[in-house]
């Protein structure tokens, strides 16, 4: 049953009028109106409220260009603090699908060194965060660890195309670790394309990868091919847009995650003769409800409780000032001679000054619980970096030196291709260079990154 | 006449520290610290306010010191008679964490050639695209040169020092743990022979705030 809000609780107290029609109910406490108590208290809670409810910041206003990375660099530069590792994780996607690798690389450095100092210290906007009285969106964003182990993907994919696979591969055993303390183990760690990526990487450097291909291969719903040493091309294909999440529960509470099924669930890459088949190695919507709850949600929790716990004791209050305000009035009728001798039967109104006392008091308290039930804030943060992906996919194949016209086709579900979402594109393969040898002796691979995630 | 007993204004006072005190929260939407902190010039083998699990400045100083001293105490280098010409080569990470990996070599070669007196000679491998260009130029008699530059003048490595930085983490809803091992080695480069190897392995453990876990 919904529970009436301040406001109509505040009608219920029972306000008689006198002869002026001014309410006089509960006056005679002593020698002083209620009304005259209730009034000061009232607008002095009342001009608390509004006085602490003004400061909640302006947000200036932005003109959008239509450009994805100028219009969130732009949203970067007025963000509040807390939000700054939010919009530079949006900007550094639209970066890199964009080609603008110094700026996505800027982007995420500075992100990741930012979530890693927050998680190193806690500082004090993370801690206001678990406290009753101020929302969990209140702390430094960082993301969720799926959004963490996206950003350790996006910054590999760059480790890549620089020639260090072994800080790319840092970055997906980072990937990994991030998705390790799940609460249910099966799903602990189990990225595909991070596991089978830094195999690659080892084999690449000259190592064993076994491990890491076994680890992805079990995770994977499709077949993983075997690692292809001498391929030089890799290319990373991601398609559909990523969870949203959502605050659900009776006070938004409990954080959910909702992803809107993406047409495109597999592609295919046409190069040089070769068709290569990019299906869905990973999903990005599967990875952020596999998590199970966080210590945040019990917190989040425990002042929800607290929310429900003192607007019920205000219920409580406010209904006993009720029944205290009205039992402390008492109708009697007596008889009464008047002076023109005649009898007359008058009501007279008796006060029993105890149970209105009982009732200021219990309205107060109420009225306390009430404000104090609205100052909690248990709903969960639900900022998201919402320009990820669904699916994640990749490929690494051989191309001989030269330029390489290659159709990248995306199919829905029933294996229609997607016609409008074609891209049509070059790959060009550079002569072996021997200043860009790798650190195993390897030519630098051509590292392509495509999207079917609109802006 | 005091219309306003004293309980009266009890009632009031209550109130009003009450109220106040439930609705401090409402107010506080401000940034903590919002003129930044000032910025503090740390030594970088000191700890920082920020320090994390992961390779950090602190470490890399703990480990090139200790290289760069152990690498003048071999008797392959303490007891030459001609400086040892020795090659960096690129150190391999195998861990969790990115890193820099041109700094480690790059710091244990400026030690040894602010300390060892001539003991070693480094050789700029990084340079080689640049001086094979300036020799070819002599050659051509394009620019002077002080020596015949048809004479091979570039010399070969005697040694060849790398490392690898190998990590072990582990996450639980209990914190995060890494361990990771920094070791280097000097490998002769006529026999294949690891002259030298040392390490140093440093573990950290933290546990990250509620509202992040």
């Amino acid at each position: 049953m919904p529970r009436p809000p301040v406001r109509h609780a505040l009608r219920l107290l029972p306000l008689p009028t006198n002869s002026a029609g001014i309410p006089a109910v509960l006056h005679p406490l002593s020698s002083v109106s209620s009304s005259r108590l209730l009034s000061p208290v009232s607008c002095f809670l009342l001009s608390v409220a509004l006085a602490g409810c003004t400061t909640v910041p302006t947000v200036p206003v932005i003109t959008y260009t239509g450009d994805p990375i100028v219009d969130g660099k732009a949203q970067l530069a007025v963000a509040p603090a807390k939000d700054r590792v939010l919009w530079q994780y949006r900007v550094a996607a639209a970066a890199l699908r964009h080609g603008q690798d110094a700026e996505a690389r800027a982007q995420l450095d500075d992100a990741q060194a930012a979530t890693a100092g927050a998680l190193a210290v806690s500082s004090p906007e993370a801690a206001r965060a678990r406290s009753t009285f101020h929302a969990e969106s209140d702390k430094p964003f960082i993301g969720e660890p799926y959004e963490r182990a996206m950003a350790d993907y996006y910054r590999a994919i760059l480790y890549w195309r620089a020639g260090e696979p072994d800080n790319a591969r840092a970055l997906y055993r980072d990937a990994e670790l991030i998705d390790s303390d799940t609460a249910e183990k099966t799903y602990a760690g189990d990225w595909v394309l991070p596991d089978w990526l830094d195999g690659y990487a080892t084999a690449r450097l000259g190592g064993d990868g076994t491990d890491a291909l076994a680890r992805a291969r079990k995770n994977s719903a499709h077949p993983l091919p075997d690692y292809d040493p001498a391929a030089n091309v890799l290319i990373f294909v991601e398609f559909g847009r990523g969870p949203r999440k959502l605050a659900g529960g009776e006070y938004g509470e409990q954080l959910r995650f909702s992803t809107e099924p993406s047409r495109a669930v597999s592609a295919r890459l046409t190069v040089a003769g070769q068709t290569i088949a990019l299906p869905p190695w990973d999903d990005v919507g599967w990875q952020a409800i596999t998590r199970g709850g966080r210590v945040m949600d019990h917190i989040l929790g425990n002042k929800a409780v607290f929310k429900k716990n003192t607007d019920t004791l205000g219920d409580v209050a406010l209904a006993g000032a009720v029944i205290a305000a009205e039992s402390s009035r008492r109708e009697k009728q007596r008889t009464v001679i008047g002076p023109d001798g005649k009898k007359r039967v008058v009501t007279e109104v008796e006060r029993d000054r105890g149970s209105e006392q009982t009732a200021v008091a219990l309205g107060v308290v109420g009225l306390l619980a009430k404000l104090t039930a609205g100052a909690a804030q248990p709903t969960a943060d639900t900022r998201a970096w919402d320009n990820l992906p669904q699916y994640l996919s990749f490929a690494a194949l051989r191309l001989p030196p030269g330029a390489h016209p290659a159709t990248l086709t995306y199919y829905d579900a029933a294996g229609q291709p997607l016609a409008s979402r074609t891209q049509m594109f070059t790959v060009n393969i550079p002569a072996p260079d021997p200043t860009t040898i790798s650190d195993a002796g390897h030519p630098r691979e051509t590292v392509l990154f495509r999207s079917e995630v609109p802006d | 006449m005091n219309t306003h007993p004293r309980h009266c204004r009890n009632y009031v006072l209550y109130a009003s520290l009450a109220a106040a005190a439930s609705l401090a929260g409402c107010a506080t939407q401000g940034v903590q610290n919002p003129a930044g902190a000032p910025v503090t010039e740390m030594r970088p083998d000191e700890r920082g306010r920020v320090a994390g699990t992961g390779v950090e400045s602190q470490d890399m100083v703990a480990v090139t010191d200790k290289m760069a001293r152990k690498i003048l105490e071999i008797p392959e280098i303490a007891n030459a008679k001609t400086p040892p010409r020795i090659v960096l080569e690129p150190v391999v990470n195998n861990t969790r964490f990115t890193v820099n990996k041109d700094i480690f070599l790059t710091k244990i070669r400026t030690q040894l050639n602010e300390k060892a007196s001539g003991k070693v000679r480094f050789l700029d491998r990084a340079m080689m695209a640049t001086l094979e260009r300036e020799q070819r130029l002599k050659q051509q008699g394009l620019v002077t040169a002080t020596a015949d530059p048809n004479v091979t003048e570039f010399r070969g490595a005697d040694y060849f020092l790398t490392g690898t930085l190998e990590g072990m983490s582990t996450r639980t809803t209990q914190g995060m743990s890494d361990y990771v091992l920094y070791s280097f080695r000097l490998t002769d480069a006529r026999t294949s022979d690891i002259v030298w190897e040392s390490s140093l392995d440093i573990k950290k453990e933290g546990l990250e705030d509620a509202a992040y876990r």
